[in-house]
């Protein structure tokens, strides 16, 4: 018999304690007017000094050994930081991939120079990352990336382009996935690497795509004979397709898969209250026991991740139920408030509504479509 | 959890998986109650679980007796076993006891059950509706009115009249009548009616929604057998991508059932219950309707004969879904709580520490 369950987390009183702190630091810097809450803060929201500020209280890779700059928290209280941040709509983009997955991906594979080298300043919020997988031929099928990188003296030639980079214009430095052997079609994920490239490195370009909102948050990358030094490869020569799926559980699982759009929910909330409105309320609780179960879901994951189990079917599965959640909730709201959204409105609820449904594609595609997602689930159960 | 939940677990396991053949569920529908099945649990512990040992019980906690109804749901148990744990829990605080037998119980305020005295005992009248298993138990745990008082009785079913009726599963779903029944010897227990029918319908959900996530596993189970046996253009089922979007839909909502149900019934556990339990029922009903209807997709008109295992599955996730409350039951409740709740942000009645506190494992 297959085995689904995760476990059930429980927060302890310190646990809950920390908590209110982060969360009365967030009532404060809004305050001051240190940020504007937002949807889709975490792609969306960038702040330089919001990230450093973050880093000064140790909250960034608060779970990483305090020789690397990191706090040694638990994974827990890292959980409840970043549901605290989303929940507030606060800017976290710019350090958000460093802090997610390159961190932990430095501690698993990285040497210790690597890891003396780019840990600490991650962990005070001056040193971003953003992440290169996609390329204009190689979407889901990830395998078929074509981005090369050819031995020369010290170090590598890395020719090729990656799209859809999210923050590569803030981001100090990428991580790249490349091809290190050339194509195997018997053994597509064999012979590539993953590459830490200095986004300022020469033969580098950067070209700005612009977002169906206007905005600017994702990018196309060239390299050009980007030369990137020996001591820059991460773990093993051809492992980099098994290292960078373990990141994946990472990306897939967490708080930010379930409550990009939070804000527009909460706000609704107290708008029916403030209005009495019993009949609308009544539709928006609707939303509650999914939001209540992915929740508890995606704590099962984390706490499993912590404790080292496989839990990549399992993150597969809350970014499928989580992502499709999010979209759901601006699809009740416009019914419940028949307003008209924009991104320029001047109330709060309008803007929230606009970010919501002009991100929401975006959130059953990025880091890997619901397609993708369910066809991991469905090989991952046919084969228990 | 209590130490023992491996060993309970796997001994019940070991039960209904023995037990609950497709025929011991055919006949069961045809209205023969698996008396030596219910004999066995009953020996067993099992439909005592929960309640101290020198009340009579065998002992552990919510966290065990909810862990064995998961699994009663997914191997489809026909017996009233929820009905039985529930009716002693609450009878046992009151002071009842109880046999070896099936229980079921009635505690709906809006019932017009009346207890008059009469000589050494009273005459009982009402009728209550929708009542499980009434016509397999030999008691029922009755709410009702005496002297304007409202009073809980455990009361013999032999003099009611009872007119069977029965859910979508076909499992007793009884209207019981007491046309001025005399009971000898019955003890009332005054209590507050509110209280005590919202706690009933609390752990009557609670008991409904895990029961749903056990048969959630089940249907997938038999999801995932058809979708490797069944060929069809030269391949198995589960090879066409169509069908692996209804495997990871069964198995999203599957992991989503046992994951809200496991949160309700630790929540229980630690003392709270009042949004967990609303929550639980709300989103199991909800997938139970999902569930059902993607694995009857997936194995086309074999799934809906008679002969075929999934229908005593998915007709219990169709019954179930309704009992105890549906969504739009626990939503109006939820609804009141929330607007009641004046000084708190959503996230706030979402995370506060009465929400979250530690669970003893």
């Amino acid at each position: 018999m297959i085995k689904l369950e995760l476990p059930v987390v429980k927060f302890t009183a310190e646990q809950t304690e920390f908590r209110n702190t982060v969360r009365e630091f967030l009532i404060e810097e809004k305050k001051r007017g240190a940020f504007e809450s937002r949807c889709d803060s975490w792609l969306s929201g960038e702040s330089v000094d919001f990230s450093r500020k973050l880093g000064q209280k140790g909250w960034i890779g608060m779970t990483w050994p305090k020789k690397y700059g990191g706090r040694e928290r638990s994974a827990l209280e890292r959980y409840i930081l970043t549901e605290e941040l989303l929940t507030a709509g606060a800017p976290v983009a710019a350090h958000w991939f460093a802090d997610r997955q390159t961190g932990p991906l430095f501690l698993k594979f990285g040497t210790e120079e690597q890891k003396n080298f780019f840990l600490p300043m991650i962990t005070k919020g001056e040193c971003f990352f953003s992440i290169g997988l996609s390329e204009p031929n190689a979407g889901s099928d990830l395998a078929a990336i074509k981005t090369k990188a050819e031995r020369t003296d010290g170090g590598w030639l890395l020719n090729g382009s990656k799209i859809w980079t999210s923050g590569a214009h803030l981001s100090h430095y990428m991580i790249v996935l490349c091809r290190t052997s050339p194509f195997d079609p018997n053994n597509r994920h064999a012979g590539m690497s993953q590459l830490v490239v200095n986004m300022k490195a020469e033969g580098l370009t950067v070209r700005p795509i612009q977002f169906l909102t206007g905005q600017h948050h994702f990018n196309e990358v060239f390299f050009e004979n980007v030369f990137v030094p020996d001591n820059r490869l991460i773990g093993i020569e051809g492992n980099g397709w098994k290292q960078g799926m373990a990141e994946l559980a990472y990306e897939r699982s967490g708080p930010e898969r379930i409550l990009s759009t939070y804000p527009l929910l909460d706000e609704l909330i107290k708008i029916l209250r403030e209005n009495d409105d019993e009949e609308g309320m009544r539709e928006a609780v609707s939303l509650l026991p999914e939001l209540w179960t992915l929740r508890n879901m995606s704590m099962g994951v984390a706490k499993y991740l912590e404790e080292g189990h496989d839990v990549n079917m399992a993150a597969a599965l809350v970014k499928e139920l989580g992502t499709k959640f999010e979209t759901s909730i601006a699809e009740k709201a416009r019914l419940l408030l028949s307003q008209l959204p924009s991104i320029e409105s001047a109330e709060l609820i309008n803007r929230f509504m606009a970010q919501s449904i002009l991100h929401g594609p975006g959130f059953t595609l990025r880091g890997g479509t619901t397609e993708i997602l369910r066809g991991i689930v469905a090989k991952g159960v046919v084969s228990q | 959890m209590s130490d023992m939940l491996d060993m309970i677990i796997e001994s019940s396991n070991r039960i209904f998986k023995d037990n609950c053949t497709k025929q011991l569920l055919d006949d069961a529908e045809d209205g023969n109650f698996a008396i030596d099945l219910w004999n066995i649990i009953a020996e067993s512990g099992l439909s005592s679980i929960a309640l101290p040992e020198n009340k009579g019980g065998a002992g552990g906690d919510f966290i065990d007796a909810f862990n064995i109804l998961k699994l009663a749901g997914k191997y489809g148990l026909p017996l009233p076993l929820a009905e039985t744990l529930i009716a002693k829990w609450l009878g046992t605080e009151l002071g009842f006891t109880f046999s070896n037998e099936p229980v079921t119980f009635s505690i709906q305020k809006d019932d017009n059950i009346s207890f008059k005295m009469t000589g050494d005992g009273y005459s009982i009248a009402g009728e209550a509706k929708d009542v499980p298993w009434a016509s397999a138990a030999k008691h029922i745990l009755l709410l009702g009115k005496s002297n304007e008082k409202d009073v809980i009785a455990f009361v013999p079913l032999d003099n009611a009249k009872i007119i069977k009726g029965k859910n979508l599963a076909a499992e007793p779903r009884d209207h019981v009548i007491f046309p001025n029944i005399l009971a000898n010897g019955l003890s009332l227990r005054e209590v507050n009616c509110i209280d005590i029918s919202e706690k009933s319908i609390h752990l009557l959900a609670l008991a409904k929604s895990a029961m749903i996530a056990g048969a959630a596993e089940k249907v997938l189970a038999l999801s995932l057998f058809y979708a490797n046996e069944r060929q069809q253009f030269g391949r198995s089922l589960h090879r066409f991508q169509s069908i692996q979007q209804h495997i990871a839909v069964l198995t999203g909502e599957t992991t989503a059932c046992l994951t809200a149900a496991n949160s309700a019934i630790y929540a229980l556990q630690g003392g709270r219950y009042e949004k967990e339990i609303p929550l639980a029922k709300m989103k199991l009903s909800e997938s139970a309707g999902v569930i059902a209807m993607a694995a009857h997709q997936l194995h086309g008109a074999i799934g809906m004969t008679y002969e075929h295992m999934l229908h005593h599955m998915t007709r219990r996730l169709w019954s179930w879904r309704d009992e105890a409350g549906n969504e739009a039951y626990w939503g109006k409740k939820l609804t009141k709580l929330i607007m009641k709740d004046k000084d708190s942000s959503l996230w706030e009645i979402l995370t506060n520490d009465k929400q979250f506190t530690k669970v003893e494992e």
